[in-house]
């Protein structure tokens, strides 16, 4: 290698940007940060923050002791979750503690929907929990038609069930290929991925788009369905329970998956409920609490079926628990499309709605858990507060509480089954 | 729908009474935010009131010069209606106790009201930011925060010298750099 | 002049090239297979693009492994960094030299060849760590002892479950192994426990799915080939799929009848076209047990490493020397051909 001339070499831009740096900070007379201390020689740690931890959890997981070590499972997930960073306190295999960090996705929707109007609000909605776009919407809407004191009209609330039953068939379809995934067995997502492609389909045919909906409007939906549809709707139905039931041939008898699922991450039901969580985790650990039933909202007072639940609480159950949502949601979609009354799908509204001034509360069961809106309203175009309850969010505190005393190995297996979407955890 | 709710609360509560409000399906309760763990113990562990799950924690702004409100949802099995808690907070000093020794799961809500509106709440094991970057020092959800396009004016301005032209340094694009260029940046026509 | 010498040698040279050769469309071929025949049963295209329905597509992998960047971090083990690729991928290569692919056709015919094989194969094992400790990168080395303690767990029944055939058969060698089945039938119907152990043992030795956590995981990157990059990284990978077309031979060599012919073709096929028809039907049986560890790959989940290693040493290991004890007593007390 030839000799560089230290006076006619090319600084690298890394050099500059770091002299400037220096130079701004003794400029402004702000102390710069101290670099992080390496622990070993030679090595370095990653994530130890750089400064002492400010809070006693904090302090108790970044703390090492004799012979543990941080493992970073960073942003970039080889999981399809989304990006989120778990640091991973192990002692050689065994986990002994958990840190989430969160804030990667995070876009103020909060904030932006307080500057939009309440039709617009939503269509921002959307892609929070972008697996179950239209429960985002849903939510919303019963609040906004609480403050506004309207009610949607029947075949509307009818359309509003069926839309929200099929997007949860392909929200837990694709959960079982992502915990399939997450455990080495590459083809049951793509056999999730063609029952959503089908079902997604369907709801193109409805709303005009196959995944972020913006078909929910205050005081109804935007497009009726046609005879046409429903009939496409009865052949799709046909052949959705096939493909599930093959998906389920590839996992739920495998030796390899019950030998890593049984008896894994079992969360007890006063855990459960201390903790937060809630829907099919919930219901896997056998508390038989579903918004549906527990405070019905739309027509499910009228639809007829049973809370499921399985008492076992480990990975396994919460994956069974979801393969019978799949059937419970398939059975409600006959009954809806047997029971669905003709009229109109949209209450005469304005463009701009001003409701009265007051506050109002609307949750809907997500396929991911209790799904609600607490929306101020004071008069004008615009929500004052628009504050979304998402449920990822807080069945995350549930990893520091599972995790301890199991592999690194089962982290994925455990949250694939505890299914997280990011763009819900962080708004 | 919420009757026998009302009544049964107006019995254990009668000092909350005045402001209780209801409608069809939610029933709302008003207290100051220092009474909030006292009552939310009650209202859990009370067999005929039994609110055995939390379903929300919110925090809302009403103004910079008004309070902070706390506003808790709670859902229980013997009756219908949504519990509603609305929790006065002190703007100047955004203190409250934290319910999480009722409640384990409030833990990430506290930490979002803590990042978002800076309220703090005492008791609280692991009070850090959950969604802004650690070093972060402004609260953006609050009223007075402006948004992004505002951002010369809101509290979080000037932290990140990029937003502060005085600080750019353009010397190491001195060949760049022609003379009208150097005119222009000088504010001569 | 001693010609014989001369002309052994010259074999010996030539053979052991072709062999080296060989090992590049064997490597495309099976890793077409296993692109196209994932995607058939995951009922997508896989490639269609890049020749007659995408069937040069591995062949490009290859070239373009070539042509990418070698970034080699600044603090590894210069010498032994370098070196790890070429111990995986020798390997691989020398126990080549032992298969015998038709009658005539083996590079080295020697006659303790089953000894020579698995020996050879255990030194990819020490090619792994050499990379996970070269590579100066603690999930590196700690990728590369857990495949490393895989590896050298499953090799114990791999070679007790062959012992049983050895047994048998009386002999070391891979062609009168092949001489003795063409008599007796093949050795599968008279190991029928053997056979599963060394399918699940070579399976695992060669870190195939569902035995594959140390190198698709999630956890630790690409385990000990973290730190490779370019042609490097392409000789860890080249060497697997080597691996698994060896270990696919060696298994139709001991068990199912190498290149014998399935039933006794009236004709004894002699001289050049009695070489066509073996290297045919071991070329089908060797290709049919590849296909069957791609299917795996595309159908099971991974096992976990404890009960990878659970099952290693307390599953295989007692059925392995059970299935031996019972050989064994088989072979004296019925007085079968081959005890010497």
């Amino acid at each position: 290698m030839t000799a560089v001339d230290p006076e006619t070499r090319i600084p690298d831009p890394i050099e500059l940007d770091r002299a400037e740096e220096a130079r701004l900070h003794a400029a402004l007379g702000i102390e710069p940060p101290r670099p992080a201390e390496p622990e070993y020689a030679g090595f370095e740690t990653v994530g130890i923050p750089d400064r002492p931890p400010v809070t006693e959890r904090e302090a108790e997981v970044y703390t090492l002791e004799e012979g543990e070590m941080l493992v970073n499972m960073g942003p970039q997930h080889p999981s399809t979750h989304g990006v989120m960073r778990l640091v991973v306190k192990v002692r050689s295999e065994v986990v002994v503690d958990l840190d989430p960090v969160l804030g990667y996705l995070h876009r103020g929707i909060e904030k932006l929907c307080e500057n939009a109007t309440y039709t617009t609000v939503l269509t921002y909605v959307d892609p929070m929990d972008y697996m179950s776009a239209m429960h985002n919407e849903h939510a919303p809407a019963i609040a906004f038609e609480k403050l506004y004191g309207i009610r949607a009209p029947k075949r509307a609330e009818y359309i509003r069930a069926l839309v929200v039953e099929l997007n949860r068939v392909f929200s837990h379809g694709l959960m079982m290929g992502f915990l399939a995934l997450d455990m080495g067995g590459l083809t049951p997502i793509l056999y999730g991925f063609i029952n959503r492609d089908e079902t997604v389909e369907l709801l193109a045919a409805i709303s005009g788009q196959r995944m972020l909906f913006n078909f929910f409007r205050v005081g109804g939906v935007n497009w009726d369905v046609s005879d046409e549809f429903i009939s496409r709707l009865s052949t799709w139905r046909a052949n959705v329970g096939r493909s599930v039931s093959d998906n389920e041939a590839l996992i739920t008898e495998n030796e390899i998956f019950t030998a890593r699922t049984k008896g894994m991450g079992v969360l007890s039901g006063d855990r459960a409920i201390a903790l937060g969580v809630s829907g099919p985790n919930l219901r896997a650990s056998g508390v038989p609490f579903d918004v549906r039933k527990a405070h019905p909202y739309s027509i499910y007072d009228e639809l007829e079926f049973e809370v499921i639940t399985h008492s076992s609480g480990d990975v396994y159950a919460r994956y069974l628990q979801r393969v019978a949502e799949i059937k419970q949601s398939l059975h409600l979609i006959d009954q809806i499309v047997d029971q669905m009354p003709h009229g109109p799908v949209q209450a005469q509204v304005p463009g701009i709605i001003r409701p009265k001034p007051g506050r109002a509360y609307g949750a809907v069961e997500s396929p991911r858990g209790l799904y609600s809106v607490y929306a101020i309203s004071d008069g004008g175009p615009n929500p004052y507060r628009f504050r979304m309850r998402d449920p990822s969010f807080i069945t995350l505190q549930v990893m520091p509480v599972l995790m301890p005393g199991h592999l690194i190995a089962d982290t994925m297996a455990i949250m694939a089954s505890l299914d997280p979407i990011m763009g819900g955890v962080d708004k | 729908m919420a009757g026998a709710l009302v009544r049964a609360l107006t019995d254990r509560f009668p000092e909350l009474a005045a402001t209780l409000w209801t409608d069809e399906d939610t029933v709302e309760l008003q207290i100051d935010g220092s009474r909030n763990v006292e009552l939310l113990r009650r209202l859990r562990d009370d067999p005929e009131l039994h609110f055995w799950y939390l379903a929300d924690a919110a925090a809302v702004d009403y103004g910079t010069t008004e309070h902070f409100e706390v506003v808790y949802h709670l859902y229980s099995d013997l009756h219908p209606a949504w519990l509603r808690v609305r929790a006065r907070v002190d703007r100047a000093e955004p203190h409250l106790p934290s319910i999480t020794g009722l409640w384990e799961g409030a833990m990430f809500h506290e930490r979002e009201m803590y990042d978002m509106m800076g309220i703090v709440f005492d008791g609280n094991r692991d009070l850090r930011r959950i969604y802004m970057s650690p070093d972060y020092r402004s609260f953006p959800q609050r009223r007075d925060f402006l948004l992004p396009d505002d951002a010369a004016d809101s509290s979080a301005a000037g932290v990140n010298p990029l937003e502060r032209p005085e600080t750019w340094d353009l010397s190491r694009f001195r060949d760049a750099v022609t003379e009208s260029d150097e005119a222009a940046a000088k504010g001569k026509p | 002049m001693d010609w014989d010498l001369v002309l052994g040698i010259g074999r010996f040279v030539l053979s052991t090239t072709l062999l080296l050769l060989l090992t590049i469309p064997t490597a495309f071929i099976v890793i077409q297979m296993e692109l196209k025949v994932i995607a058939l049963m995951q009922l997508r295209y896989g490639p269609n693009r890049v020749g007659p329905k995408g069937m040069f597509q591995s062949t490009i992998h290859g070239f373009k492994v070539l042509a990418k960047e070698d970034v080699t971090p600044d603090m590894v083990d210069r010498p032994t960094f370098t070196l790890a690729p070429w111990m995986v991928f020798m390997a691989a290569a020398m126990s080549m030299l032992v298969i015998p692919f038709a009658p005539g056709l083996v590079a080295v015919d020697s006659s303790i060849s089953v000894v020579y094989f698995f020996a050879v194969l255990g030194l990819s094992v020490v090619g792994l760590l050499v990379a996970g400790w070269a590579s100066y990168n603690k999930y590196s080395l700690l990728g590369g002892l857990r495949s490393a303690a895989q590896m050298v767990s499953y090799e114990i029944p791999l070679t007790l479950s062959i012992v049983g055939v050895v047994v048998l058969t009386g002999s070391l060698s891979f062609t009168e192994i092949i001489e003795w089945q063409r008599q007796n039938g093949w050795a599968v119907i008279w190991q029928l426990v053997g056979f599963p152990i060394f399918f699940i043992a070579a399976t695992a030795e060669i870190n195939r799915t569902p035995f594959d956590m140390v190198e698709a995981d999630s956890e630790i990157v690409a385990g000990f080939a973290t730190e490779y990059s370019g042609m490097r990284f392409g000789f860890f990978f080249f060497a697997e799929y080597v691996s698994l077309f060896i270990m696919s031979a060696i298994l139709v060599t001991l068990f199912f009848g190498g290149w014998l012919a399935p039933w006794p073709f009236p004709a004894q096929l002699e001289g050049f076209i009695g070489t066509l028809w073996g290297l045919f039907w071991f070329f089908l049986k060797t290709y049919l047990f590849v296909f069957v560890a791609v299917w795996m790959r595309a159908t099971l989940p991974r096992v976990r490493v404890d009960q990878l290693m659970s099952l290693a040493w307390k599953v295989l290991l007692p059925v392995a020397l059970l299935n031996l004890l019972v050989t064994g007593v088989a072979v004296v007390a019925f007085n079968l051909s081959g005890v010497r």
